[in-house]
């Protein structure tokens, strides 16, 4: 039996189908990524598993347990671990009120492991958390009565590199435990770290489910630099280094006047889906002044991978990554963007 | 703590327990409150009983007055208590505040993102409104604990007495009537997703079935005023002519019921979004 079975999930709002006739199954054990742009329907997927909203069509299964059957999901939900995107708590509890209810409702079996991992300040208010400490607590929650699956929705948003790091750790050692894991992301560079499978996402369809190393081979790196002196527009030419993709360049004037800017360059930006390798022998010796490898913005990946259906996602700016599902809140679009490019940063 | 097999579980109002124990300090004051309230009515009463003729007072009331606030005399204690602290604190700010109040136990924890985690745990839709719902319980109650023994011990003091039976008895018969108003705030609370509309909604609900209540009474619609649960709870009644009706009070009882139940179905079948 697999941990999720998602069969035909469909989820129609009238004027967006959230969920357009999603399949794919997850198997035990296993670290499985959810991958998409915001607003793709990651959490829609997430919340029908859970019982939150009713699929319009389709069901699913959870732990063998059949989502639109309250009763039955009941069961399951003991061995389920879940954490939102953006996870709240009563407000005027402190922390310790909110474990406490949660112990004597699902059980604690290692609560005070998980606190040694994070560790929240449980003995404040809520409302004196900040987001990061809201989320440690969660998480805390969330693997407290050692479940067999666990449902995380952008897990790492929110979190610092540090904690980041100390997380995706404890996520493998989960899995070593036997734990499966589903988590959605809109950060390649976390999925690919992280999980052993990944399933695509995009306006509702499910685009592709595939093992993460061959994702791996087929999305890009952007790259930027500057330099102190122009240099020649062939170094980074498609023709001369393979992998290069969108090669913007611009000169600056006051420093090259002479020179023309079709020629060469002092800052350019491009996609580079090349060996990494071949990249640092043509950075070598030109004199950097910055440089920058960031992992492609997801929309480009589809663009480039997956072909645009329609001009929405292409026309999304790079900057619109950062936007959280719900659009609610300054502070997640702030950590969203922290958690991108730390990951881009890892893989630098 | 070991994990608990699920008909233990369900024995358990856990929710309720934290609900409960979060409302009590707010509760507490809230009581203190009207208690104070109480204190300053008794405390008034002998002014206006030795500066004037109560009854000649109310003859200058218009009707309409007369009959929204309930007023029978205000010449006794039991009359003045029953108008200012009963029909006043009781009926309309009690049972405003708390249709309010519980106009926010559901919608506020969907409004804010809390229901998510609330309903990962295993615990049933029903349990999670009939939990909250329980936890009412804590300011209904202690609202009426501290005001009638200073009410009580108040009325000698000011060379008046009160039954005490009496003052039990208003008391012991508002629970159900909070209670129907705490409901009225459940429904609401449901249907809407946000706290702000479903604590607007309930607000104007229940004044509307005051209203309603009182102004329809003696005309030949009348028959309106039924559903409201102002009908079922009279304390000039109980304090002036000592009449317990406890048919009104199953009444109200049976209102509880039906608008907890219809919460709890209407609940069930929701998307939380």
């Amino acid at each position: 039996m697999a941990a999720i079975e998602l069969a035909g999930l469909t989820k129609d709002y009238g004027e967006v189908v959230a969920n357009d006739d999603v399949t794919f199954s997850v198997e035990r054990g296993e670290i499985f990524g959810y991958l998409g742009p915001n607003g793709a329907g990651k959490t829609t997927t997430i919340r029908a598993l859970l019982g939150l909203i009713s699929p319009t069509d389709g069901t699913a299964r959870v732990l063998g347990h059949d989502i639109t059957d309250e009763s039955d999901l009941l069961e399951g939900k003991r061995d389920i671990g879940y954490l939102p995107d953006s996870p709240s708590f009563d407000e005027g509890a402190t922390g310790r009120d909110v474990l406490e209810l949660h112990a004597r409702i699902k059980g604690d079996e290692r609560s005070e492991d998980l606190l040694e991992l994070f560790d929240p300040p449980l003995d404040r208010e809520v409302r004196e958390y900040s987001h990061g400490n809201v989320r440690k607590l969660g998480l805390v929650l969330t693997f407290m009565h050692d479940p067999e699956l666990v449902i995380l929705d952008e897990p790492t948003s929110g979190l610092d590199p540090l904690m980041q790091q100390r997380f995706a750790e404890f996520l493998r050692a989960e899995r070593e435990r036997g734990v499966t894991v589903f988590f959605s992301s809109h950060v390649l560079g976390e999925v690919r770290r992280l999980c052993d499978r990944v399933a695509i996402i995009r306006e509702g369809q499910l685009v592709t489910v595939e093992p993460v190393e061959s994702l791996l081979d087929r999305s890009g790196k952007v790259v930027r630099l500057r330099t102190a002196e122009p240099v020649p527009f062939e170094r980074f030419d498609p023709s001369s280094l393979a992998g290069v993709h969108d090669l913007e360049t611009s000169l600056d004037r006051e420093d090259g006047a002479a020179d023309d800017s079709e020629a060469a360059f002092t800052e350019c930006t491009f996609t580079f889906t090349g060996d990494v390798n071949a990249l640092v022998e043509r950075v070598d010796g030109i004199g950097l002044l910055d440089l920058s490898v960031e992992e492609a913005p997801l929309e480009d990946i589809f663009m480039r991978f997956y072909g645009a259906e329609d001009e929405v996602g292409a026309e999304r700016s790079p900057d619109s990554v950062g936007r959280d599902e719900s659009e609610d809140e300054v502070g997640d679009e702030q950590t969203h963007g922290t958690a991108r490019s730390s990951g881009g940063g890892d893989d630098a | 703590m070991e994990r608990r097999d699920p008909a233990e579980v369900a024995t358990m109002l856990d929710l309720a327990r934290y609900d409960g124990r979060r409302r009590f300090k707010g509760s507490v004051y809230l009581s203190i409150g009207l208690t104070l309230l109480a204190a300053l009515i008794v405390w008034i009463f002998p002014s206006f009983r030795d500066a004037m003729d109560m009854d000649e007072l109310l003859a200058a009331y218009p009707e309409p007055v007369l009959q929204v606030m309930g007023i029978r005399t205000m010449a006794t204690l039991e009359g003045f208590l029953a108008v200012e602290l009963y029909v006043f604190g009781w009926i309309i700010l009690l049972g405003l505040y708390l249709a309010y109040s519980t106009a926010g136990v559901i919608a506020d924890d969907v409004d804010r993102g809390r229901m998510d985690v609330l309903l990962s745990l295993p615990i049933s839709r029903a349990r999670v409104v009939g939990e909250k719902f329980a936890a009412m319980a804590v300011p209904i109650v202690l609202v009426n604990i501290l005001t009638p023994i200073v009410v009580y011990v108040g009325a000698p003091l000011i060379d008046e007495s009160i039954s005490g039976a009496d003052l039990l008895a208003v008391h012991l018969f508002s629970i159900p009537y909070l209670f129907a108003c705490a409901a009225i705030g459940l429904l609401a609370s449901v249907v809407f997703d946000r706290a702000s509309i479903a604590q607007r909604v309930a607000l104007g609900v229940t004044f509307a079935l005051f209203l309603v209540e009182s102004l329809l009474e003696g005309t030949d619609y009348e028959a309106v005023g039924a559903i409201a649960p102002m009908r079922y709870f009279d304390p000039n009644e109980i304090l002036i002519e000592s009449t317990y009706a406890v048919g009104d009070a199953a009444v109200l009882i049976g209102m509880v019921i039906i608008l907890l139940l219809a919460s709890q179905f209407w609940f069930r079948r929701r998307d939380i979004s």
